[in-house]
């Protein structure tokens, strides 16, 4: 048996297999499946380093079209018991177009699984991050009012969800695609609505209403692709593409825009929110949303002039507007939501120009965003559980009471900004590779000052939320502790320790000088350590200046005020520039 | 071995062109002004002083300012990444974001929101910046963007973008609402006293030799023009300084970032063509 298959198959057992047993039993399986996928993940990476290709079988095929014939059907139901028009007209548009494809779908085979490089490091994110939110979720759903057996079921989609992310960046067969793509959205449904509750199953609707414009883009896809190319596959799509006919690529990408939340699709992963914390981490980091760059990255080799261009900008644009946004929000998980979409666009734009270096970029801020997306979603799982905060402007010195949530914060936020984490080199690859690019075509100056924008608006936003954290509130004499579970804080541990590991990958492979790590790093970790031993005993301490007033204040955190016409008008020139794009790949 | 006396004597080196800068000012305001060496006698009292803090995290990370600061002199100085050196600089400007937030004081947190704010001007213009050295010399690095033809010539318009940064880095008016004594006194200073506040100092010393190091970038190997760019920006400045009212953040960040990167996307536009 290969990894792949162990990576694609497993993690479905073990949903079985945890759904049933009691909460010790339940945990000590996870902890073990979830080091079993691991390190498939990693043996995959080191192992087997060639390009591997593989058919399935016919009666495979069968049970495929089966499967996408009853999640179609399960979508068109929960549209008419949920009385949701948008959900039952998709749900019908689908359909049909999904008889077409399966009626229509030519002979010619090629593979079906092809895992080259690409797909080596996604099963890492995948098992690996994954895998520690899964971990960090055993605590976390034992704090809700649930029965056993729902909790277990949650953990049991959990890995589901893992084995469908697996499989989907292995497959090679667009039609395959197309249902591991609705059953992301059944998952992602199934995990928003899950509190039951009103809200939870609103946005749920919502998610699947969106996500399936992205299933449909992938059937119109498919169906021009078949009437003009004859094949379902990717690589042979790829490799007879016609530069004057690029429209099955451009559907592939709005699809891929629709799964990366990317405005004018944003609603629905800020509206995932409500389901509990977990999945939001699993959703922003690891899975779902990591399709949208993943499939840009299968298609960049496909993409070129005006094409390129115009994802690009689009890229680049949403990750400009998403930053903006997320500078007069409040609602701290609502502040991540943004920042992934922004981060999300970055990547897609860079998959989209399509050099060795821009490529390169796109997969370490993949990797890198991840991890420190994951940390940063468990604090808010934190705050919200042992602080009950869910708003910044509410944290009042938690610098105080809990540092060690302070501290994976900052480290979360300074990952995505700084030297010498890997966010940070992908930002500087991405500002080089459109550097080059500008000769080729002015636009690209325009995509430079939307990244420029862009990641100072992010670098304030992150800064502007450690104002509340770091304030240390004085006036509080005694030490509140509070306690903290170890399933909490081990997770963040292991995704700190990855972000180090990343730190020497990035020294490995020569992204940056030595120099060049070494000094931001020590100049970062000598921080903590200043801050542990210098305490200036002999200094005096004095309050601080309030130039004679006399009332103490409570500072808060600062809100930018963003109109709210700037919303509409950067919803309307998104949607503009992709149907510039569709018209532009017709004509 | 030039490049680590010059890396050694850095602040000092600032610290001399704001004495200087204290004189030239004065006499623009027919004034006699303080000696040249005034800040160092200043640095002299400030060491004297017994010292005050409010919490040690908000006095270490303004030392750490200063180092930070230092060692992205140092990398200018030993020719460096250009696109790096601008993301350090940036570390050093966050450590001391991060001090002004970390004390309970309305000054210090307007203060250090007002730098958050400066920010979003400077950092995508020098972005804009390096990247148009990049264009040319098909390099970041600033050791051979040192030993090209004199960029002005080219980078014309970038170059203006670039001078309207420079009143921000330096707090010089009209762009100086970061500091602003008069209004939050000092903003994120405030809370600094004694040899702390001296590190804070020699930040600012040390932020003169960071800007005028990249202003005679634009020089590239012509000695001459680098020395004729750096006294004329140097009494520009000044002038400029002495003649204008300071302006509010709000319209900082609109002035410099729609007149800024409009004029360097033309002339990146433009490279582009030639």
């Amino acid at each position: 048996m290969t990894t792949y298959s162990i990576l694609i198959i497993a993690p479905l057992f073990f949903a079985l297999a945890v759904l049933i047993g009691g909460l010790r039993v339940r945990n000590i399986l996870t902890v073990v499946f979830v080091l079993v996928l691991a390190g498939a993940s990693l043996i995959n990476i080191f192992v087997e380093t060639s390009t591997l290709q593989t058919s399935l079988s016919h009666s495979f095929h069968n049970l495929f079209i089966l499967l996408d014939s009853l999640v179609l059907i399960y979508f068109l139901w929960q549209g008419i018991i949920k009385k949701h028009n948008f959900v039952t007209f998709f749900a019908l548009l689908q359909m049909m177009l999904y008889a077409a494809v399966v009626f229509f779908s030519p002979s010619t085979t090629s593979s079906d699984i092809l895992i080259d490089n690409i797909s080596s490091i996604m099963y890492l994110v995948i098992n690996i991050v994954g895998g520690t939110i899964i971990v960090y979720a055993l605590g976390y759903i034992e704090s809700e009012k649930f029965s056993r057996f729902k909790k277990n079921g949650f953990i049991a989609l959990l890995f589901f969800f893992l084995s469908v992310m697996n499989f989907i960046v292995s497959t090679n067969n667009i039609e395959i695609f197309f249902l591991l793509f609705e059953l992301t959205t059944l998952c992602s449904y199934i995990l928003i609505a899950y509190r039951g509750d009103e809200i939870s199953n609103e946005n749920a609707l919502k998610a699947l209403w969106m996500n399936q414009i992205g299933g449909l883009a992938i059937l119109i896809a498919l169906i021009v692709s078949i009437t003009q190319y004859d094949t379902v596959y990717f690589d042979m799509l790829i490799s007879s593409i016609n530069e004057l006919y690029l429209l099955p690529i451009v559907f592939l990408a709005i699809a891929a825009f629709v799964k990366g939340a990317s405005i004018p699709f944003d609603k629905w992963l800020l509206g995932a929110m409500v389901a509990p914390t977990p999945v939001s981490a699993i959703l922003h980091s690891a899975t779902m949303v990591k399709i949208a760059p993943y499939l840009m990255l299968k298609l960049a080799p496909a993409m070129s002039g005006f094409v390129s261009v115009t994802i690009t900008l689009i890229g680049t644009f949403v990750f400009f507007s998403a930053s903006l946004l997320a500078l007069s929000k409040d609602y701290f998980k609502e502040i991540l939501g943004l920042s992934t979409i922004a981060l999300l666009a970055l990547m897609m734009a860079l998959a989209a120009i399509g050099t060795d270096e821009a490529i390169t970029a796109c997969l370490v801020l993949i990797v890198f965003h991840s991890i420190s997306k994951a940390l940063l979603f468990l604090q808010a799982g934190i705050l919200e559980k042992s602080f009950n905060l869910k708003y910044v402007n509410d944290i009042n010195g938690l610098i105080n009471h809990s540092p060690l949530v302070v501290f994976f914060i900052v480290v979360g936020f300074a990952s995505l900004t700084l030297p010498p984490f890997g966010a940070f080199v992908a930002k500087f690859m991405a500002i080089e590779s459109i550097a080059n690019e500008i000769s080729n075509n002015p636009l690209y100056a325009l995509a430079l000052i939307f990244i420029a924008l862009g990641s100072v608006f992010l670098t304030l936003l992150y800064f502007k939320v450690l104002t509340k954290l770091l304030a240390k509130d004085v006036s509080q004499e005694k030490e509140v502790h509070v306690h903290i579970p170890k399933l909490f804080t081990i997770p963040s541990f292991i995704l700190l320790f990855l972000l180090i590991i990343g730190i020497y990958v990035i020294f490995e492979k020569e992204f940056l000088s030595s120099v060049q790590i070494f000094v931001p790093m020590i100049l970062i970790s000598v921080v903590p350590l200043l801050f542990a031993t210098l305490l200036f005993k002999k200094a005096h301490r004095v309050k601080e200046y309030y130039c004679g007033e006399k009332e103490e204040v409570q500072l808060n955190m600062y809100y930018f005020d963003i109109p709210r016409n700037y919303k509409k008008v950067i919803t309307a020139v998104a949607i503009v520039l992709i149907f510039i794009l569709i018209l532009g790949a017709m004509l | 071995m030039i490049e680590i006396i010059l890396i050694a004597l850095a602040p000092i080196i600032g610290g001399l062109i704001y004495g200087l800068e204290r004189v030239v000012r004065a006499r623009m305001q027919n004034r006699k002004g303080p000696p040249i060496l005034q800040p160092f006698y200043d640095m002299l009292k400030l060491i004297d002083k017994q010292a005050f803090i409010v919490n040690p995290y908000h006095s270490i990370l303004g030392i750490m300012h200063f180092v930070t600061l230092w060692v992205v002199v140092a990398f200018v100085i030993l020719g460096q990444n250009l696109l790096y050196v601008v993301f350090l600089h940036l570390l050093s400007a966050l450590f001391l974001i991060i001090a002004g937030f970390s004390v309970k004081s309305i000054y210090s947190h307007i203060g250090a929101n007002r730098e958050l704010q400066a920010m979003i001007a400077y950092e995508p213009i020098l972005i804009m910046t390096a990247v148009g050295f990049y264009m040319i010399n098909g390099s970041f690095d600033i050791s051979i963007i040192r030993e090209s033809s004199p960029l002005l010539l080219s980078l014309p318009l970038v170059f203006l973008a670039f001078l309207m940064i420079i009143p921000i880095k330096l707090k010089k008016s009209p762009f100086d609402a970061t500091e602003a004594h008069q209004e939050i006194v000092g903003g994120v200073e405030i809370e600094y006293s004694g040899i702390f506040f001296e590190f804070l100092y020699m930040s600012k010393w040390l932020e003169y030799v960071f800007i005028y190091l990249l202003l005679i970038l634009f020089a590239g190997n012509s000695q001459i023009l680098g020395a004729v760019l750096s006294v004329g920006v140097f009494l520009l400045v000044n002038l400029v300084d002495n003649s204008t009212a300071r302006i509010k953040m709000k319209h900082l960040i609109k002035i410099v970032l729609g007149i800024g990167l409009t004029l360097s996307m033309i002339n990146l536009i433009g490279l582009s063509y030639v």
